[in-house]
């Protein structure tokens, strides 16, 4: 016992002691005192321990700022981002005199605005997270629970520590737990306390006198393990994980228990299992921090040619004007000059790294992340909870998602099982026909059968067949033996707290499902002993004898139970998987056989998980010879579990069909559909959940993620590296031959070991195949060597199912992905299990609105139905994308037309860093002039509406190959801009050389050319928005052609005579707009320059498509067809699922509690009081 | 408070058309007859408009004689200081083979002089110009204070370079007859310039006004002797000081400097014969570039310039070629695409 626990201690973790709870390796050099109270607190008892020193308690903060923080918090935080620290650094350069090229005014307005948008974001968003916050701190209690506690839990109690149980009210101190929120599963499990702590029961002067000293591992991340040693009265005590109740448990079924506090908060191994919580960025956000860089190095070199200008200006004409203009006292000569022009050029051409950029994404970011809020159409009524974007900084994403990793409990499915269909004795049950024998779709409309006459039956239990009422109440003998055996053949515990209201408490919700079918059918399954079985057969109660449970393993795959019935007749009854149990019938089956098969045939099409139900009569002495043997082989000591096997098999022979089960596992609205749609868009769907292997495989044909015309399906289960390696290859090799070759390229590329963050391209299998990995082959396949071949065979497939995992495992996968796949990645789950995947992916999205909280508060986006992922990425995302990327490209196009006049006109300037434009045009056109457009196009514009892209969600496919907006695009930008620079510079500057207005007056000075210059830009710029629009609201209208107009009437008020006369200094235009805007030269020049800079992008825009056609605008194409001629509706084609596949037996994956029951050990020792006896 | 109303407040989303998404509006699919027409009407708008302006262009008469040659003897003389005072005269004879009618305008024309350079065009002193502060001379540098620390008025490097040669025009009747031809020296700047930007300091007696400044260092006269036939075009307000003062922006740009008077001989314009400029008072400077002046008529769009009528020529036709290889693309590709729609 000692060796198996001191081996579970893995050494690298060393030791921790909990010592009345305080881990003293933290703390070594506090002295060690503590003292434990406790109150009653009216009815619930909570025991509070006060311990004499502070220690991490088990609350989280991520609130950061006060009202008294904020300013100094939020300006160093925000100085700490490159691009306004870089602005901070301009407008020092901008303050020395030597260099100052443009007033100071310029940079500080835009910066203070910038920086004030962004602090008001900054606090709205620490709003929201406080706010959110509160929800938890309902939960007060449990955040003031310290190490060391010994607190009382009740029934339906979510745990929120990790707790050595000590005692509960169950006998033999055992609780009861459900663990959905861990690992997905939603049977119960069963604790148990150690001896020596369960005599304390509820006995309150026992706790608190309670000194034991635990030792204990060290926190980590191992859900299914905890060494410990307990010492309690000089004697130690082993401790293992069936002691420990672990933060995200429920407890069930057990009216109390007490713990002792062994981790809190971030200690927890829920939360050592929910991985790093890191500041999530977008790939945008690096693309435009790599272009900043670009930016940077291409500002850097035109600065550097500009100052080499400046030098041979200097020296060839500078000098000798030097009459006119002196150099100054500290220029000796033209190579100083030059240096301090480079910086002046560096000022003036700043705007190429537009300042107003991030927080324009930002706004965009908060803008669209408000439509998510705000849409109606991902509102689920019934839980009232409308689509939350959680974090603001990630829309654009939502709009390249190439993997989507889903859970599978509570995601995919409700986690509710319904019985649905049945076959007994040959008769198929449970399908509804209208009055000509047409089968009919079940929906809210259609009728259920009334269970009126039965007083226990569960009102939330729904049937359609009435076929089947009528056969039970005409007393069919078959039908009721299936009820019957359905009623006495399980391991549910009966719950029964108020006369006539009964709660199962099934290990396997199937269980619960057929149980409860039972008992609405008119078989209730009352009570239990270790001994009895009570049911209620239609109306009477009846006391079978249970004289043993032959319990289910993963290898029987079928239960039994033999009981004596009150007619004294020795029945067993058995329920498994088809395939097995088929091979035990007895032969005079046979025509049932096939009748039954084919029905099971039906059920698998729809997807249900079966059952067969079967029966036998044992004679008395074959009975009492068989149990004498079985408790024989109860007692081998080696090999039990072989022998008694064995014995099982010797009793469960010849037996009489009755029939079939069919459950469905129901799926959330719109599942399947909602993952053809993925599919169709080129998305991956992997499911990795902590249930166990055949449901999931179940689902996964259910919601279509696997289906039967697949090439193919490798199951991954291998034990050992070598056994994983193999069968990751080989099925790589069948899905494609020879990739296992030196020569393939992806292989000879790896054999070059290149640098780790390397991308493995996509590679093409011949056909569509899927894939099942259980959770322990994953542990292996996520080492080192290994990890390649398994992304490489995952990635390949169409499905890929992972089973059994670990929350952590969730995150490893997801890692990988990202790490090898460099594309955009998705989690979505609901559970606690979920948190880690959900905190590793690009995007975490959390299903809200379950009992869990957890996985929504760690997301970025959360709703309450998984359907809405279609809204969120088709809808949502795309348009994010689109308009972002719409965006990005005009923004950098924008400040490069706008900056790049600059560097021609330093031709015709001496270089002298003199710019074209009024300071004032400068400082307003980022912040003023263009802003309103591009954000009006990025809040508002669509290119096709949302009916077309979840029509055709092939549209979604630029986004995941980033097609929009990259770094080609970037080059196309800057191109263009170069473009347009040089035509906003020297058509002007062409239109007014050597000419004068048409009263013989100057046209030709500084002043009207810049004016003609910053008119046409803004001309030119505006129609360029105006041809990206495509969708024109009257906001657009406003925004586009109002920023324009607004230009106007600024223009006349900065260059009116009354301002210019009051700051003569500062103002220096006077009476240019009057004098210039009249001249039919500059309205030539302005329509000019706007043709030329329009034609060729429309030419381009016109030609593009026909010249390199991209897949998306063959859709457009067909779009813009189909809207001058409507398409049909789809039509909607139900999900067949062929019979070749039989759907898989519901049972639990472990062991079930027949031992338990049989020990009697759940059974209450006050047992409800009972009418008869 | 707001967890209190979640139970029986429906938290269902607006149904506004903002919030969902669903703002009326037009969307903008250009079609390819769309943007093929507008091709074609764009290519027909640029040759028409490039046609008239180059007929217009045409219809101009401009002569432009460079002195800088011509004149360099003179210019040479007065580099050096000693003969500052000496007379130089420099005479250019030209002759019109076609009279030039309506409004003549003279300029002059200075090629290489950077009007335009950074430090040159802040080196002025806007608050002194206006006429409210004459002894600001904050903004300048280099030429903010005469040696001695009095203030520059009008200070700054742009007022200090001011084009002060003299040009007299004169129309030879036959040999012996030369008729100076009549000139205004007025109506040569924008009307916002003359009669807000720039004002005389506040004071009925102007040399008074400008009392505790000094002139210019290259100037030989005070900005309150600038014009000695008009007392009221002196000071800041002087058209020529006025048109120096709007500074050019390029290196090589002409200024308005008289425009003909029409009267006598010239109210139908300047008729043809022979013409002399005459060159006087030139600047004590080192000026590497070249003058010359300029006679030119003008019209609706201004002066002799074929920039834009050319341009606008160039690029109609461009567009229209591009229309061409466009519709023949287009028509060539079209069929494919309706395959591909069915």
């Amino acid at each position: 016992m000692a060796n198996s626990c001191s081996s579970g201690l893995t050494p690298s973790l060393g030791t921790s002691i909990c010592h009345g709870g305080r881990p003293t390796n933290r703390k070594k050099s506090e002295s060690f005192y503590c003292c434990w109270f406790y109150w009653e607190m009216g009815s619930s008892v909570l025991l509070i321990v006060l311990v004499f020193f502070h220690s991490q308690n088990n609350s989280i903060k991520t609130s950061k700022y006060n009202a008294f923080n904020f300013l100094p918090v939020n300006l160093f935080e925000q100085f700490q981002r490159l691009a306004n620290a870089y602005f901070l650094f301009l407008l020092f350069l901008q303050l020395i005199p030597q260099i100052a090229s443009l007033a100071w005014y310029t940079t500080v307005m835009p910066l203070m605005v910038v920086l004030s948008i962004t602090a008001v974001k900054d606090a709205i968003d620490d709003l929201v997270i406080e706010s959110s916050l509160s929800y938890r701190m309902v939960t007060e209690k449990w955040m003031n629970i310290e190490v060391g506690d010994v607190i009382k839990l009740e029934n339906n109690q979510a745990v929120t520590a990790d707790i050595l149980l000590l005692s509960s009210s169950e006998p033999y101190s055992l609780t009861y737990i459900e663990t959905a929120e861990l690992d997905g599963e939603t049977n119960l499990k069963v604790k148990q306390a150690i001896s020596v702590t369960s005599e304390m029961e509820d006995n309150l002067k026992l706790l608190s006198a309670f000194d034991g000293e635990v030792r204990c591992e060290c926190p980590n991340n191992k859900l299914d393990r905890f060494t410990g040693i307990l010492t309690y009265r000089g004697k130690n005590y082993i401790l293992d994980h069936d002691r420990l109740i672990l933060r995200g448990c429920v407890i069930r079924n057990t009216d109390w228990c007490y713990g002792l506090v062994i981790f809190t908060g971030p200690d927890t191994k829920l939360m050592q299992n929910s991985g790093k919580s890191t500041f999530k960025r977008t790939h945008i956000d690096h693309l435009m921090n790599v272009l900043v860089l670009w930016i940077f190095l291409f500002l850097g070199s035109m600065c550097f040619i500009l100052a080499i200008g400046h030098c041979i200006w200097e020296n060839k004409k500078g000098y000798y004007f030097q009459d006119f203009l002196p150099w100054k006292e500290y220029v000796s000569s033209s190579v100083v000059s030059a240096t301090l022009i480079f910086w002046s050029y560096f000022i003036i051409l700043n705007t190429m790294v537009p300042i107003s950029l991030y927080v324009s994404v930002e706004i965009i970011r908060l803008g669209n992340s408000f439509y998510i809020n705000w849409d109606r159409k991902m509102f689920y009524e019934p839980k009232n909870t409308p689509a939350q974007a959680r974090t603001t900084t990630l829309n654009e994403e939502l709009g390249q998602v190439t993997y989507v990793f889903s859970d599978k409990t509570g995601t995919l499915t409700q986690n509710i099982m319904i019985f649905n269909k049945c076959s007994i004795n040959g008769i198929f049950y449970g399908g509804v026909y209208d009055k000509n024998g047409q089968r009919v779709e079940i929906s809210e409309k259609t009728e259920k059968v009334d269970f009126s006459y039965n007083k226990l039956a569960d009102p939330k239990f729904s049937f359609y067949d009435k076929t089947l009422v009528e056969a039970v109440k005409r007393g069919d003998h078959r039908v009721h033996l299936f009820f019957l055996s359905l009623s006495l053949c399980h391991t549910v515990i009966p719950e029964e707290k108020v006369e006539g209201e009964l709660v199962y408490q099934a290990q396997s919700p199937d269980e619960g499902a057929l149980v409860t079918a039972a008992r609405n059918f008119g078989f209730v399954f009352r009570s239990r002993t270790s001994e009895t079985i009570m049911v209620v057969e239609m109306g009477e109660t009846k006391i079978y004898q249970l004289l043993a449970i032959l319990d289910f393993n993963n290898v029987r795959k079928r239960m039994s139970v033999i009981v004596r019935t009150p007619e004294d007749r020795v029945m067993l009854f058995c329920k498994g998987a088809d395939t097995i149990l088929c091979q035990l019938l007895h032969p005079s089956c046979r025509s049932l056989k096939e009748v039954t098969m084919d029905h099971l045939d039906d059920f698998a099409v729809d997807g249900l998980r079966t059952l067969m139900v079967a029966y036998r009569e044992l004679d008395n002495a074959f009975f009492h010879n068989w149990s004498l043997k079985h408790s024989e082989a109860c007692l081998s000591l080696e090999d039990r579990e072989s022998e008694i096997s064995l014995v099982y098999e010797e009793i469960e022979k010849d037996l009489m069909l009755l029939g079939a089960t069919a459950i469905e596992d129901k799926l959330q609205d719109g599942v399947p559909e909602t993952i053809i749609t993925l599919n169709k868009a080129k998305i991956k769907v992997w499911v990795l959940t902590g249930d166990k292997q055949e449901t999931a495989v179940n689902i996964a044909y259910a919601c279509n993620i696997f289906h039967d015309e697949m090439d193919g399906i490798f199951i991954v289960e291998g034990k050992d590296n070598e056994t994983v390696q193999q069968e990751l290859r080989s099925a790589r090799d069948k899905m494609k031959p020879g990739c296992l070759l030196e020569s393939d390229p992806i292989n000879s590329y790896l054999t070059t070991k290149p640098k780790i963050p390397f991308r493995i391209p996509e590679e093409v299998p011949n056909g569509t195949y899927g894939l099942i990995i259980n959770g322990h082959s994953l542990a292996h396949a996520l080492e080192g060597n290994l990890q390649l071949d398994l992304l490489r065979t995952a990635c390949m497939c169409k499905g890929v199912i992972c089973c059994r995992m670990t929350p952590l495992q969730k995150a490893q996968v997801v890692e990988l992905v990202k790490r090898y796949k460099k594309v955009v990645t998705l989690a979505i789950g609901d559970g606690a299990n979920d948190v880690s995947m959900i905190k590793a992916a690009h995007i975490g999205v959390g299903i809200s609105g379950q009992e869990g909280m957890q996985a929504m508060l760690n997301s970025d986006f959360a709703f309450s139905q998984f359907h809405h992922l279609q809204r969120l990425l088709f809808v949502h995302g795309r348009w994010s994308y689109n308009r972002m990327c719409k965006f990005l490209s005009y923004f950098f196009y924008k400040n490069f037309a706008f900056t790049l006049v600059h560097f021609w006109y330093a031709f015709y300037s001496g270089f002298s860093a003199q710019t074209v434009y009024d300071t004032w045009f400068i400082t307003f056109y980022n912040l003023v002039y263009t802003s309103l457009p591009v954000l009006g196009l990025s809040l508002f514009d669509q290119d096709v509406n949302e009916t077309w892209s979840l029509r055709f969600p092939e549209l979604y496919e630029p986004g995941q190959h980033n097609l929009y907006f990259n770094k080609k695009e970037f080059v196309k930008c800057l191109l263009h801009g170069i473009y347009s620079s040089l035509v906003l510079f020297f058509i002007p500057m062409g239109a007014i050389y050597n000419s004068v207005r048409g009263d013989g007056k100057e046209i030709s000075d500084y002043q009207s050319f810049s004016m003609i210059v910053q008119t046409s830009l803004l001309c030119v710029v505006t129609t360029q928005i105006a041809l990206e629009t495509t969708y024109w609201t009257m906001i657009s209208h406003i925004f586009t052609w109002g920023s324009l107009g607004f230009y106007f009437c600024i223009l006349f008020f900065l260059y009116s005579d009354g301002l210019c006369l009051m700051f003569p200094n500062v103002f220096q235009f006077l009476g240019v707009a009057r004098n210039t805007l009249n001249l039919p030269q500059m309205w030539l020049s302005i329509a000019l320059s706007m043709i030329l800079c329009m034609l060729p992008v429309v030419g381009y825009q016109f030609l593009k498509p026909l010249f390199w056609p991209v897949s998306v605008d063959k859709i457009i194409d067909r779009i813009h067809h189909c809207m001058r001629h409507p398409l049909p509706p789809p039509i909607r084609t139900k999900l067949k699922h062929p019979s070749s596949r039989r759907s898989a037996y519901a049972f639990s994956h472990k062991q079930g509690f027949g031992a338990l029951i049989t020990s009697g050990k759940t059974l209450k020792t006050k047992l409800p009081k009972q009418k008869f006896i | 408070m707001k967890r209190k109303f979640q139970n029986s407040q429906s938290r269902l989303p607006d149904n506004t058309a903002v919030k969902q998404q669903q703002l009326p509006a037009y969307r903008l699919q250009l079609s390819a007859k769309e943007i093929l027409s507008g091709f074609f009407a764009t290519g027909v708008f640029c040759l028409g408009i490039g046609i008239i302006l180059l007929l217009s262009a045409k219809s101009i008469k401009e002569i432009e004689i460079n002195y800088t040659e011509k004149c360099a003897n003179c210019a040479k003389l007065r580099e050096n200081a000693a003969n500052f005072d000496r007379e130089c005269t420099c005479s250019i004879p030209f002759y019109l083979s076609e009279a030039m009618r309506g409004n003549v305008y003279m300029y002059y024309k200075l090629y290489g002089f950077y009007q335009n350079l950074y430090r040159y065009i802040l080196s002025r002193s806007n608050s002194q110009l206006v006429g409210t502060d004459i002894k600001d001379v904050t903004n300048c540098s280099p030429f903010k204070n005469s040696p001695d620390g009095t203030p520059i008025a009008p200070c700054g490097a742009i007022a200090n370079s001011i084009f002060n040669d003299t040009i007299v025009l004169s129309y030879n009747l036959n040999l012996s007859i030369h008729i100076k031809v009549p000139m205004l020296r007025s109506g040569i700047t924008w009307w916002t310039d003359k009669y807000i930007k720039f004002q005389n300091p506040g004071s009925h007696n102007l040399s008074s006004a400008f009392a505790g400044t000094t002139k210019p260092l290259y100037w030989p006269k005070p900005a309150y002797e600038l014009d000695e036939e008009d007392p009221g075009n002196n000071g800041f307000i002087n058209d020529d000081f006025i048109v120096w003062m709007r500074t050019a922006a390029f290196p090589t740009f002409k200024k308005l400097y008289r425009r003909l008077h029409r009267i006598q001989h010239f109210t139908e314009g300047l008729p043809a014969g022979s013409y002399s400029f005459l060159f006087l008072d030139f600047p004590v400077s080192r000026f590497q570039g070249e003058k010359s002046v300029v006679l030119s008529t003008l019209t609706w769009s201004g002066g002799s310039s074929l920039f834009l009528g050319l341009a606008y020529v160039v690029t109609g036709a461009v567009t229209w070629l591009a229309f061409f290889s466009m519709m023949a693309i287009h028509l060539r590709l079209k069929e494919r695409k309706v395959f591909f729609l069915q």
